[in-house]
């Protein structure tokens, strides 16, 4: 159980990494524009929601603490997107 | 006899609901619930930051899309994979002392502040490479929210740091066990919080223009 748990771990960690390289892609090789923006911004969120959810362990609690957090990157996110479309 | 029957079901589905959420919440909450509070006044003034910076941005477009040009991607990327890295041998050592292992636990802490002093090592690093460009502060605004909101950051990792030295001193002492490792959990989601925090700040600032 334990080892199952560490091996689930690792891929959330592996995932991490690989949506980490993405974002530098991204910010590499596309031009800059509106679909830079918001690919690199759900990126966040999603990178955010595995930190949160399975290496803070908040999957195991309340939804209000998972809403926070989730809250957090969608206000902090949309805040910046507009900011960014003006 | 039968409508009784029913009833005594519901009266226990009641009873089991009304227990349940009070097992849910702080019980399971990893850490203080203190460390949480902390956390989230954190995340809010950064969240702010990371607003504020955005609309400044808005309204200088080419002076911020030149000067992020001047930043290392590579450097921010390699410090983005740093942290992620530690937040998961900070996960291991939760793992471990959960099974009683508090050697395996202390001993991932250690190789998580290993990583923060590479993250700071690089920080300054990148810092070095802007002065010795002349660039301070003053130069203008995307330099002055750049160094700004980077320090405000690296000075959470250097206290993430000293909160994980104690945790791993107290670890070293055998004040944690799987029964109680509330402190090992407060240190682990501050840390998460410091990797969090980066998450948002990398794109903003590295990559977004």
């Amino acid at each position: 159980m334990d080892k199952e748990n560490n091996h689930f771990s690792t891929r959330i960690w592996l995932a991490l990494v690989v949506l980490t390289i993405l974002t530098y892609s991204i910010g590499e090789e596309v031009a800059a524009g509106k679909a830079v923006m918001l690919s690199v911004l759900v990126i966040a969120l999603i990178k955010g929601q595995l930190i949160a959810n399975y290496f803070m362990g908040l999957r195991h609690v309340s939804w209000l603490w998972r809403g926070i957090i989730l809250g957090y990157f969608v206000v902090v996110g949309s805040m910046v997107a507009i900011a960014y479309l003006l | 006899m039968h409508t009784n029957t029913v009833v005594a079901n519901t009266e226990v589905t009641n009873e089991a609901k009304v227990d349940e959420p009070e097992i849910q919440t702080n019980e399971d909450l990893p850490g203080d619930f203190a460390i949480w509070i902390f956390i989230l006044a954190e995340m809010l003034v950064f969240g702010v930051l990371f607003i504020v910076y955005a609309f400044a941005r808005a309204h200088q477009l080419e002076v911020f899309n030149a000067s992020q040009l001047t930043l290392s991607r590579g450097l921010g990327t390699l410090n983005t994979i740093i942290l992620i890295t530690s937040s998961y041998f900070v996960v291991r050592s939760v793992a471990a002392i959960k099974v009683n292992n508090a050697k395996q636990s202390a001993r991932w802490l250690l190789g998580a502040m290993a990583l923060g002093a590479m993250f700071v090592v690089v920080k300054l690093w990148e810092f070095n490479q802007k002065f010795a460009a002349g660039i301070t502060l003053e130069t203008n605004d995307f330099y002055m929210y750049y160094l700004t909101l980077t320090s405000f950051h690296l000075m959470h990792v250097l206290m993430g740091m000293i909160i994980l030295g104690c945790v791993v001193f107290k670890l070293n002492k055998g004040a944690y066990s799987a029964a109680e490792h509330f402190g090992v959990e407060s240190g682990a989601s501050f840390w998460h919080m410091v990797d969090l925090l980066w998450i948002v700040l990398f794109p903003l600032v590295y990559i977004i223009h």
